[in-house]
């Protein structure tokens, strides 16, 4: 049977256009779950840190960060194979937002390596490469405290030059939890009330 | 002069199954039911409507032994929904 439909006028069209393609720009399947573990990882590695810092451990401090291959990783990666398999679609926002996290992991990386070989301090880098890959990501899925965290994430960077080296810790704890975290929260409200 | 829109994209479902697929590059025919809250009959017909006119292509395959019917937006498609939407603009002066 022929099926008939309705025929819009340019100002329907338009509307349509808009809402199928913010309906679209969901489908990025961001929960806000990966900056709620990293926010949650980095937070306590910073401090934990930090405290051994003060407290004479020398450079096994630096072990805190083991939190992240250790734990972050695996759970990450399991996060995001299980969502893969639920995906009817291919999305180009998505393959995008991905990109920018890949470019973002290299990158973070790169920075770590230079950072140790220089022997500079790692948390400005680690910020800036942060700050951008999360205002770029509230770029991409059009959610506005994303951006807002990107830059509280520069900020803390530019930060770093005002405060000691021993406190850089304390200072990236606190970017990510405003920058990270805050949107992380509010990102995962929005998702499930889009769900309820 | 304004120009005549194309009468293919005037239908909301139409519309919406392109603009859908516009970022979505390809989706599952469920995917698209879900979405556009179309009845399997209307999303079918409709959606032969634009693959005959060569804006969409359907590949139907199998997963687990159950029919999977994929729909994408072909370069057609693509150059079609940017006029219409170019189109469009110059009804409102942008």
């Amino acid at each position: 049977m022929e099926q008939e439909e309705k025929v819009l006028n340019p100002q329907e069209s338009l509307r349509v256009i808009r809402e199928t393609i913010d309906l679209a720009k969901r489908g990025v399947g961001e929960s806000g779950f990966q900056f709620l573990l990293w926010g949650w990882l980095v937070v306590a590695a910073s401090l934990a840190e930090y405290y051994m810092l003060v407290n004479g451990y020398g450079v096994r401090a630096h072990l805190a960060w083991m939190l992240m291959p250790v734990v972050g990783m695996p759970v990450s990666l399991i996060y995001e194979i299980r969502r893969d398999r639920k995906q009817k679609e291919r999305n180009t926002i998505r393959e995008w937002y991905g990109y920018l996290w890949l470019g973002f992991g290299i990158s973070l990386i790169l920075a770590l390596v230079t950072s140790i070989l220089r022997q500079t301090p790692p948390v400005p880098m680690v910020l800036i490469v942060a700050g951008f890959a999360t205002f770029m990501s509230g770029i991409l899925i059009r959610f506005r405290p994303l951006v807002f965290g990107g830059i509280v994430l520069w900020l803390g960077a530019a930060l770093c030059l005002a405060v000691a080296v021993r406190e850089h810790s304390l200072v990236e704890a606190g970017a990510i939890a405003l920058g990270y975290l805050v949107p992380g929260y509010m990102l995962n409200q929005k998702t499930r009330k889009n769900h309820a | 002069m304004l120009k005549e829109l194309d009468p293919l994209l005037l239908s909301q479902l139409r519309l919406a199954i392109m603009s859908y697929l516009m970022v979505a590059r390809e989706a599952e025919f469920n995917a698209l039911r879900e979405q556009t809250g179309a009845t399997a009959g209307n999303l079918s017909a409709q959606i032969s409507k634009l693959q005959e006119a060569g804006y969409l292509e359907v590949e139907k395959t199998f997963r687990n032994n159950y029919p999977l019917t994929v729909c994408r937006v072909t370069e057609r498609g693509v150059e079609a929904f940017e006029a219409f939407y170019k189109d469009l603009k110059t009804y409102f002066g942008q």
